[in-house]
């Protein structure tokens, strides 16, 4: 009896090992193949950035896929592979899953979806190149999503493609002051313990304002898992701004907004965080977030823009700021993968990811959906960018800065 | 390899948060408050190989004295209060160690660069494993047998007299009052010593993930650390470890490709578990068992 009940434990817990270490590794090997992997949050509160991502991953590599794939140093065609990892928003599963990929094969890691799983990760690579006492991990990872400011300085492994928010903030708030002249206060409301929310409110938005001739009446603060805005917006109504600007994700900006509405606080103004300019906040609450201002890096206006966005829908994903992003990564990756020359026959892996790295390091400018964009020496870009208002259940584009 | 030796870091690192809330569990406590200590190791001993340069051995050493100092001063008022008193109050105490370093900023210019923690941004750059060369596999040896000294010693504890001393507190409080044992010490004891172990556990985790925050210390990380031990079974140390490799080898790390589904499983499983080994993954009968299995072999 307690023999069987053993076996039937140990049986589960076999079962479930064998399937962790079995499913991921199914791979053709009829023909020549270039490993990728992704990985991002596919579960917990962030899911559909994990999810989009991959969506928009899997359409880019389909794409080039039937173009008939990478051309490798040897002059041969290999086809894009790719593995996707959810590493659910947490720093430790994170860092877990970089160390999986690079015990693989895949010669550079996309990802990952939040900033404070990407900060300790970048911690685990090499610092600087060629530093031999340095063990850090060598592996190009290439992020889309987790958009924090200055992250990829913490390692030369560490490339972004992630729009800038101070440029977009900053240009956003002088472009308000110069259409609405009679607005002239700020208050905010903060997504207090969401690293980027957090940064982008303390860091951009409540710096830039003040910038463009704005005064700031002050702040209100919840947390990622609240779901009662009463005090918050109680706050915010008392202060009466003419803009109020929130940096929080959907799913709080949702709960705010309706809170808002309840209240009956009209300010003059909405402005949202760039990672609100998604889907999930229409879906959400559309009709409260009626008129609200963002900044973002992707609109479907280009032909390019427009493949990526039905692309992703193939895949039941949405491309929106940060996920088409991931787009563009591929794209980028195709190019330095034949710049360089990488030749992807299984016993080369660590000189591809090095190949690979250096290109990405080298590159000055890149195509993106929107027009080019700029990588600097630290391994950031600087997008080009549009601002977005919520329009009868739709973001439309409101003004086009580089026009 | 360096996956599965980064996997027996993260086991290590929970074996350690686990053993910590054992101690406290074998006096009849039930305690939340192991974060909180958890995360005291952590950015103490960061702030020591950061700020100060200090090697990570001496900085773990303090940093876990420290957290020892601060759960046995927890552990005084926690004399006056049990049962789900006691869990309200050390969840309290954990979020108030949390909410501490959610406020805390301390940084200094280290080649130009502002180190240390910087309230609800975290604490970066705690790169003492990387930036002294030492590989993957040299960390999880380092970490394996720190974890293999404390569990020797809990081991040994178990056998001897003090063990039975923290198991009779915690089989029946008056009974062992009555024979004289001095609640005082056992509880603050047990307390100090469960804070010294999640200190040690914390301050190897800092420099595991290399940057921390107020956030990843809360209530999860407190109910983890008791749910080791309790799904593991009390009997002895080795039940922990085995329901933190169920959990973080099995459950974590090979559910991961099921996504959401993962989350669902997790929860099932450790149901499935507790029902198949009500007493723990380690019970009395799994110890006859293997016993057992050992004697019919030397049999034949």
């Amino acid at each position: 009896m307690l023999d069987s009940k053993l076996v039937r434990l140990g049986a589960v817990a076999a079962l479930a090992v064998a399937a962790s270490f079995g499913v991921q590794s199914e791979v053709s090997s009829a023909e020549k193949t270039v490993q990728i992997a992704g990985f991002g949050a596919k579960s917990g509160v962030v899911r559909s950035f994990g999810i989009n991502t991959e969506a928009v991953l899997n359409g880019a590599i389909e794409a080039i896929n039937a173009g008939g794939g990478v051309k490798l140093g040897d002059g041969s065609m290999a086809m894009l592979e790719l593995s996707f990892y959810d590493d659910r928003c947490n720093a430790e599963e994170g860092i877990s899953v970089l160390r999986r990929i690079a015990g693989s094969d895949a010669v550079v890691a996309i990802g990952p979806t939040c900033s404070n799983v990407a900060e300790p990760l970048f911690g685990i690579l090499q610092k600087t190149v060629d530093d031999e006492g340095d063990s850090g991990l060598q592996i190009p990872v290439f992020t889309d999503t987790a958009i924090k400011g200055g992250l990829a300085k913490i390692s030369q492994w560490a490339f972004r493609n992630v729009p800038n928010e101070n440029q977009m903030y900053k240009s956003l708030f002088q472009w308000i002051s110069s259409e609405h002249p009679d607005l002239k206060t700020v208050y905010g409301g903060v997504e207090e313990d969401f690293a980027h929310s957090r940064f982008t409110w303390h860091k951009v938005m409540k710096e830039r304002s003040p910038e463009a001739g704005y005064e700031v009446l002050g702040e209100s603060k919840w947390l990622l898992n609240d779901t009662n805005f009463t005090t918050q917006v109680r706050q915010m109504k008392k202060a009466k701004a003419d803009i109020v600007a929130i940096s929080a994700h959907p799913f709080t900006t949702c709960g705010v907004l309706k809170e808002m509405k309840r209240q009956r606080v009209k300010p003059s103004l909405l402005v949202g965080l760039t990672s609100s300019s998604s889907m999930e906040t229409l879906q959400g609450c559309s009709e409260q977030a009626e008129g609200i201002i963002i900044p973002t890096s992707f609109a479907p206006v280009t032909p390019a823009a427009k493949a990526a966005a039905d692309a992703a829908a193939k895949f039941d994903g949405s491309a929106d700021l940060h996920s088409a992003a991931a787009w563009e990564i591929v794209m980028i990756l195709k190019e330095v993968m034949e710049a360089q020359g990488i030749t992807a026959d299984g016993d080369s892996v660590d000189a591809d990811r090095r190949k690979i790295r250096d290109g990405l390091a080298n590159l000055k400018e890149t195509d993106g959906l929107l027009g080019k964009i700029q990588r600097t020496d630290e391994g950031e870009a600087v997008k080009p960018y549009l601002y977005v208002h919520a329009q009868a259940g739709e973001w439309a584009i409101l003004h086009d800065p580089s026009q | 390899m360096d996956f599965f030796f980064g996997l027996l870091q993260i086991i290590g690192v929970h074996t350690l948060l686990g053993l910590s809330a054992y101690v406290v569990l074998q006096t009849g406590q039930v305690t939340l408050a192991q974060a909180g200590f958890f995360s005291i190791g952590a950015y103490v001993s960061a702030m020591l190989t950061v700020l100060a340069g200090w090697h990570i051995i001496p900085a773990l050493l303090v940093s876990a004295t420290l957290a020892g100092i601060v759960a046995g001063i927890v552990g005084f008022p926690a004399l006056r209060i049990k049962g789900l008193m006691l869990v309200v109050a050390t969840i309290a105490f954990g979020e108030f160690i949390r909410l501490f370093w959610f406020n805390f900023d301390y940084q200094i210019e280290k080649q130009g660069i502002s180190v240390g923690p910087q309230g609800g941004e975290g604490f970066k750059q705690i790169r003492f494993f990387p930036e002294n060369g030492w590989s993957t596999l040299d960390v999880a040896i380092f970490i394996w047998v720190i974890v293999a000294l404390v569990m020797l010693a809990l081991w040994w504890t178990d056998r001897s007299r003090a063990g039975a001393v923290l198991r009779a507190v915690g089989e029946d409080e008056l009974a062992a009052q009555s024979v004289g044992i001095n609640l005082t010490a056992v509880k603050v004891g047990a307390f100090a010593a469960g804070g010294f172990i999640a200190g040690i556990g914390g301050a190897i985790y800092a420099h595991y993930t290399t940057h921390i925050e107020h956030l990843n210390f809360g209530v999860m990380l407190a109910t983890f650390a008791i749910a080791y031990p309790i799904l593991g079974g009390l009997r002895n140390v080795f039940g922990t470890l085995v329901a933190v490799i169920f959990i973080q080898g099995i459950l974590v790390e090979g559910l991961r490709f099921m996504g959401d589904w993962r989350n669902l499983l997790f929860g099932a499983l450790i149901v499935l578990a507790m029902n198949i080994q009500p007493r723990g993954l380690i019970d009395e009968r799994s110890v006859k068992l293997v016993r057992g299995l050992f004697t019919r072999d030397r049999r034949n």
